[in-house]
């Protein structure tokens, strides 16, 4: 087919009306674009029939248990779906149409992921009203680690809105280093602390719990799914991370600085990982240890080894969201 | 027509670092996921392979 010319002149003003380039579908994050429409999923074309059959044999603390962690996933896939307007923002500002296009993916994705749990609690275990969940919310800031090393912070909840004010706030003063700098922080916290390392074991844990009780199949397929597509947001974090770096090689320090503020939930236990007696906890602190290695690898920044140390040390062993001591 | 290059993944668990290669993303995807079962009793996802991948020369 003929590629089609035209002899009118350009005008500058009519080129920045275009954003795609070839070079741009090429592209790594585009992929991710492509990947994400391909790969759409229906959390209501799940069937729960046996999860509900499940959930009337399971003992109640045991359900009690698993709720913890069900409930603390449905909150949490809540604050990050709140919190991606500044992504959008962000991209915008540093004019990289392909991120937008890859995030407006993520934040579909966050909000269906929130829907999955929406429809799991409200089918399986009938819980969905804010009173009905609130009571099985594990307080993560109440943790207490017994040796006083370690501070207890609520990174999701408390540290991820922070840090999503900060990058509108760079936003609104059309500083493109301010905006590279703080984008890169919400990115480390968000994509490289939240979901890469710290909820990942959680993720795990839950499909393993499913494998071991042989139950809960909606839930365990709904879990897969979700990592999936936690997959790619993870990798377009890391990959943005690497791409800011490379442009400032004297930031790699800030992304350690946001590990470190929140270094005692990723240094402390799961919460749950030691309340299913099927459970190898140290598959857990090990697997953690791999995410980190992992998401420095793909940021291309020097792994921590101080923190490594700290989650391999059997003496550590206080747990997030269960008050120690 | 056989690339000149392979894709090679190290595993970066604690105490392994086992390398491993294959001639394609599919075959290299694979490779990893059998290693980390079997060794790990765990998976890696398929993008974390992609991101951590490399490429090198192959082996004469």
């Amino acid at each position: 087919m003929a590629q089609a010319t035209a002899s009118k002149p350009v005008e500058a003003d009519d080129l920045k009306k275009f954003h795609f380039t070839r070079e741009m579908m090429r592209g790594d994050v585009y992929r991710k674009y492509e990947k994400a429409i391909n790969a759409i999923w229906n959390p209501r074309e799940l069937d729960y029939s046996r999860d509900v059959e499940d959930w009337a044999r399971i003992p109640t603390e045991r359900a009690d248990a698993l709720l913890g962690l069900t409930v603390r996933f449905f909150a949490g896939e809540q604050a990050v779906a709140e919190n991606l307007v500044p992504m959008l923002e962000a991209a915008w500002a540093l004019e990289r149409f392909d991120w937008l296009m890859y995030l407006s993916t993520f934040v579909m994705e966050e909000c269906k992921h929130a829907e999955f749990f929406a429809q799991w609690h409200e089918r399986v275990p009938r819980i969905l009203e804010p009173d009905e969940l609130a009571p099985y919310f594990i307080q993560r800031e109440k943790t207490v680690d017994p040796t006083g090393r370690f501070e207890l912070k609520e990174v999701v909840h408390e540290g991820l809105p922070r840090y999503a004010r900060e990058v509108t706030a760079a936003v609104q003063t059309g500083d493109r280093e301010q905006i590279e700098r703080a984008f890169l922080r919400f990115l480390t916290l968000y994509n490289g602390h939240v979901e890469g390392v710290l909820t990942m074991p959680s993720y795990e844990i839950v499909v393993d719990t499913c494998t071991a009780w042989d139950a809960l199949p909606a839930l365990k397929q709904g879990y897969r799914r979700i990592m999936s597509d936690e997959g790619r947001h993870i990798t377009f974090g890391t990959s943005a991370v690497r791409a800011i770096l490379a442009d400032h090689p004297d930031w790699e320090p800030v992304v350690h600085d946001v590990f470190d503020e929140f270094r005692g939930t990723i240094v402390g236990l799961v919460e749950y990982q030691k309340a299913v007696p099927e459970l190898d906890l140290d598959k857990y602190q090990v697997g953690k240890v791999r995410h980190y290695r992992n998401r420095c690898r793909e940021m291309g920044v020097t792994p921590d080894e101080t923190l490594i140390e700290q989650i391999l040390d059997p003496s550590i062993d206080f747990v997030v969201g269960v008050t120690a001591g | 027509m056989t690339s000149s290059k392979r894709k090679q993944f190290v595993c970066l668990e604690a105490g392994c670092d086992r390398v491993i290669e294959a001639d394609s993303d599919e075959g290299l995807i694979e490779a990893v996921q059998k290693h980390v079962a079997e060794a790990h009793n765990s998976f890696e996802l398929d993008e974390f392979i992609l991101a951590g991948a490399t490429e090198v020369d192959r082996q004469p």
